[in-house]
């Protein structure tokens, strides 16, 4: 690789890339979870379609049910689709002293945050998500909102270990800093 | 410190003149919350009808309620220190204490309005590091008394870090070297930079404005468009031109007007000094403001200009403090109109180590960013515009204007769109008719994100954004392996980095 920059004082080129580290994928429970998430408010479209075309006085009721539902059936195919390649592009990897999240089939990002930058640690789990016993691990830091890195899909066990090594780490590299 | 004359020790309240200044505020929040229903009472009161009686009574018990309010907070209101910290006990019917140790005080800001003036107090605001609910504020004390509050716990505080402070806190509190005046607003560069301000945007109010009131008083805005238009409709299509020219002189002499009155009213007598701890501020004639800000608290410098003001070689210095909530983010920057490039320079030069400051390589972004602005901005909007057609005929051929206009906004863009990096700092430069510059230290970064979208995977490319806690900076369309060196760099950076970011 070129190196782009010849200022600096260390090569990055020789630095760590983040394209070679090993990605882990989230819990396959997860797929299931948006899944059902989604044919549940899929559940309520149609439902709330369906009071639409009977309580308004619409002339022509197969239309009404034809189009709409087509949209509908079009919007699910869709969503689905997205829903079953995205998964597999939602991956992270925990290294020496950041923590790495890619998601996005159509726009990958990927976010990774320094230990040491890390301002507190939480973990979520949803109605659906304790079916499955899986939760997501939400990391804060000072970058505002649209920074926090939130891991889906982590089974129960290695979320709680995880969310400890992370805070383990904020600590020892933070003690480091000062 | 020889202001002996003031004992904190004792719980004392505010002055009384404060009752003034709290009631205000809080008449000032009721109508802000109730203003609709006031405007719709008044226009409603002509018809007489009896339900807006009763909305009448309302609003008077609420008025009540907010006056009684004021007063008993007033009342229940008492500052005082102890055990080196300050503590402030309030609330009505709940009562609350804050206490604030002295070693958490970042900065103690005092803020002015014209009863402030008039009466020659101050309102004192105090950020604390830390905490989310980081500043309390007393509505009111006289002048003296704050400064020899604010001197007392700054000395306190210095004496505390003596003791038991890390070494990098003792050498801040250790440099006493007087703080030297920077800048100064003079009339006539008040005057300039009123000139330059954004009148577009003092348009966009002011019709965001004339709506909103509009849409409160009556339901169906085209309705009452169209009703308006008709009655002048035999005079429009008469004067066409006539009325046209008229309506946009008037609006365009409404929107320089505001902008003007706008910025004297904010920057009236704006005084920026420089120490080597940090910065502060002083700005506004109705609504005096004073500033610190912290040295370490700064995690972005950035600065600004457009044509206009270019031409009186002036610039837009923000100062973005690092905000404990983001509720605060937009109060954090502090804005700096007309300030000239070396006082900009001494700025960066105190905030962020000089030693790294240099002229560094710009590195452009690819061009293909031309074509997808040209696509995004001007194909598809003018193709929409085409479909039209079946509506208003020829007349459509007009959305075909933006394609020229895209294309030029597409290298208006891309010629400024560059960045610097170094050791140390990392610069991004835009702009499309004005320009815009970023400085941050790379080591107040809080987390790196790589995004690469459809097209930008296909042609290898990517976007960089970095997140600090005073706003984010990105750089968009660079190849991919920079983007991928930049991000390996940076992230570099802030693990090996011993400095804290705040």
């Amino acid at each position: 690789m070129t190196n782009h920059f010849e200022n600096l004082s260390i090569n990055p080129s020789e630095l760590p890339s983040l394209e070679e580290v090993n990605f882990k994928p989230i819990d396959p429970n997860y797929l299931k979870v948006s899944l059902i998430s989604s044919a549940l408010f899929f559940v309520a479209l149609v439902a709330g379609a369906i009071a639409i075309i009977e309580f308004s006085d619409f002339e022509e009721k197969t239309n009404g049910y034809l189009i709409s539902m087509g949209a509908i059936l079009l919007f699910l195919a869709a969503n689905i689709t997205l829903t079953i390649l995205g998964f597999k592009k939602k991956k992270y990897a925990l290294r020496q002293r950041d923590i790495i999240y890619t998601k996005g089939l159509i726009w990958s990002v990927r976010t990774t945050v320094p230990f040491n930058r890390i301002q507190h640690a939480e973990l979520k789990q949803g109605p659906i998500e304790r079916l499955y016993k899986i939760n997501s691990l939400k990391l804060f830091t000072a970058g505002g909102q649209s920074s926090d890195l939130v891991i889906p899909g982590l089974p129960d066990d290695e979320a709680l270990s995880m969310k400890d090594f992370v805070l383990k780490k904020t600590e020892e590299d933070g003690a480091e800093q000062s | 410190m020889e202001q002996n004359n003031h004992d904190f020790s004792i719980p004392q309240r505010q002055p009384s003149v404060a009752i003034g200044i709290i009631l205000i505020k809080f008449f000032r929040m009721t109508i802000k919350a109730m203003w609709p229903i006031l405007v719709s009472l008044v226009i409603g009161r002509r018809a007489g009808s009896t339900f807006d009686d009763i909305i009448l009574y309302v609003v008077i018990g609420f008025a009540v309620y907010n006056l009684l309010g004021s007063i008993l907070t007033y009342f229940r209101f008492y500052y005082y220190i102890k055990d080196n910290a300050i503590v402030l006990d309030k609330g009505v019917l709940k009562k609350t204490r804050t206490n604030i140790p002295f070693e958490r005080i970042q900065t103690i800001n005092f803020s002015q309005n014209l009863l402030h003036q008039l009466f020659n107090v101050v309102s004192v605001e105090i950020d604390s590091a830390g905490a989310n609910k980081s500043e309390i504020s007393i509505d009111a004390l006289r002048k003296d008394e704050a400064i020899a509050l604010r001197d007392y716990i700054m000395a306190e505080k210095k004496q505390l870090i003596e003791e038991s402070g890390t070494e990098e806190e003792k050498s801040i509190i250790a440099d006493k070297s007087p703080s030297d005046l920077l800048l100064h607003l003079k009339p006539k560069d008040l005057i300039k930079v009123g000139v330059s301000q954004n009148h577009l945007r003092s348009m966009g109010i002011i019709f965001a404005f004339v709506f909103t009131t509009i849409n409160e008083i009556t339901d169906n805005i085209s309705d009452f468009i169209a009703d308006q238009l008709g009655q002048y409709e035999s005079y429009v299509v008469n004067n066409t031109l006539f009325a046209f020219v008229a309506s946009v002189v008037l609006v365009t002499v409404i929107s320089f007007l505001f902008s003007l009155v706008n910025s004297i009213l904010k920057y009236y007598d704006l005084k920026l000094w420089l120490s080597n701890n940090g910065l502060k501020l002083v700005r506004g004639l109705f609504n005096r403001e004073e500033v610190t800000i912290n040295k370490n608290k700064v995690q972005m410098v950035s600065w600004s200009t457009n044509p206009i003001r270019k031409i009186f070689k002036m610039y837009t210095l923000q100062i973005a403090q690092a905000s404990s909530t983001e509720v605060n983010a937009q109060k954090s920057k502090i804005n700096v109109p007309g300030s000239y490039k070396h006082q900009i320079s001494k700025v960066i030069n105190m905030v962020f180590p000089s030693e790294y400051l240099g002229a560094e390589a710009k590195h452009f972004i690819s061009p293909l960013i031309k074509l997808r602005i040209i696509f995004f901005y001007g194909l598809i909007p003018s193709a929409l515009g085409l479909s039209t057609w079946f509506l208003i005929e020829e007349a459509a051929f007009y959305f075909l204007l933006i394609l020229p206009l895209s294309f030029f906004l597409g290298r208006a863009y891309y010629k400024k769109r560059s960045y610097e990096i170094n050791e140390e700092l990392i610069r991004s430069n835009s702009g499309i008719v004005g320009t815009e510059n970023m400085l941050t230290q790379i080591h107040k970064v809080q987390a790196v994100r790589v995004n690469q979208s459809w097209y930008q995977r296909r042609k290898q490319l990517a976007t960089i954004k970095l997140y600090t806690a005073a706003g984010e900076l990105s750089i968009p369309f660079i190849s991919l392996s920079e983007a991928l060196q930049l991000e390996s760099f940076i992230l570099y950076r802030i693990q090996t980095d011993k400095r804290e970011w705040m």
